[in-house]
């Protein structure tokens, strides 16, 4: 049983005789054809480079000028902490998310994650025991991610910087957007940290 | 006299090695007891005078000698007795406390890393409160505050 071999349809059009532009637009001494149908055949040719230019130039410009400020707006209005408290500090980080002060109002969660956060708030004093779980904890954050810190000890020691044990400022470990000074810094203190941060947020990129 | 009753329960098993037993404030009575038979003295202490649970274990660190001390708590007689030994020498060492007392095994792993006291026979020596790699025994007398840098380069883990 011999089924006759199926017609394949070729993709390329058979190649007329005479190159295109000769035949499609007329010369000076051609025929006369109208302007709309030249013009027509003309964009045929710009519209794919001009398409291919345009869109690499409005990737670049909306990058710049219109995507950054809406993922820094929507970034810097929900800020995601790490949940993850050191010493005293994190008695004033847990009262700046209480009742009173209500850091929530500006959209600052507190995840108990480092894989939902972007922001590493060091409240209190880091241990060469414990500096390395921070740098993981800092590294298993998403990007972009920015880091807090909070009070004397994460700032540069406090009045732990002689001792044997102590990171003197958590600055050596991870890189700081924001020291808040304070021993410990009241919960306003650290909410205008936050609120200096989303100004920083806010001209990133500028 | 509860010291002398204490030397004579303690005579037994351990007499060789008790030093003194004498008063001390806060406590029953401290025995002071040589290095060499300090697994003598617990298994004396823990078996005949029945002090059950080690409270604490520490280490000092006077100029020319270190000093191990046990704290030792009796259920039955609600009681605290101290024990103390003399080290001598450039490597101070002395038995573990933890085949009597298994609560031993924390306290003297900070004791050694701290005051660089050495324990015998220790199911589980490593570092306690430092990092793994900490190169000082950080309450010695001779440990000279660092700069926190000259620190870091040093002690750093990371």
């Amino acid at each position: 049983m011999s089924s006759p071999a199926p017609a394949v349809a070729s993709p390329v059009p058979p190649k007329s005789a005479a190159p295109l532009l000769e035949t499609e637009i007329p010369l000076v001494n051609g025929p006369a054809v109208p302007y709309v149908e030249i013009e027509t055949l003309r964009a045929r040719e710009f519209i794919p480079q001009a398409k291919e230019a345009l869109s690499s130039l409005l990737r670049e410009q909306m990058e710049g000028k219109l995507l950054r400020p809406v993922f820094n707006w929507a970034g810097r209005n929900s800020l995601f902490p790490l949940h993850w408290g050191l010493a005293c500090c994190a008695i004033e980080f847990a009262a700046a998310f209480g009742a009173r002060w209500d850091a929530e109002r500006f959209g600052v969660v507190p995840r108990s994650s480092p894989r939902q956060c972007d922001l590493l708030i060091v409240n209190g004093t880091v241990t060469w025991k414990v500096a390395h779980k921070l740098i993981t904890l800092y590294e298993q954050m998403p990007e972009p991610k920015w880091v807090i810190a909070m009070g004397n000890c994460a700032t540069g020691g406090g009045p732990f910087r002689t001792a044997y044990s102590v990171v003197p400022g958590v600055d050596k470990l991870v890189p700081v957007d924001i020291y808040i000074a304070g021993c410990p810094p009241r919960p306003e203190a650290l909410l205008d940290g936050i609120l200096q941060l989303e100004e920083l947020i806010r001209r990133r990129g500028e | 006299m509860a010291t002398d009753d204490l030397a004579t329960q303690l005579a037994p098993r351990a007499g060789a090695n008790i030093l003194a037993v004498e008063p001390f404030q806060g406590l029953t009575a401290r025995v002071r007891f040589r290095p060499e038979g300090a697994l003598d003295v617990f298994r004396a202490v823990h078996d005949d005078l029945g002090y059950d649970h080690l409270s604490m274990v520490g280490a000092i660190d006077w100029v020319d000698h270190r000093e191990v001390f046990y704290i030792v708590w009796s259920d039955v007689t609600k009681q605290y007795l101290g024990l103390s030994a003399d080290l001598t020498g450039d490597a101070p060492h002395i038995e573990s406390a933890t085949p009597v007392w298994p609560s031993a095994n924390w306290h003297e792993r900070e004791a050694w890393e701290l005051v660089g006291v050495a324990f015998d026979h220790h199911p589980d020596m490593r570092h306690l409160l430092m990092p793994d790699d900490y190169a000082f025994h950080p309450l010695l007398r001779s440990f000279k505050l660092h700069e926190p840098e000259e620190l870091e380069v040093k002690s750093r883990s990371v």
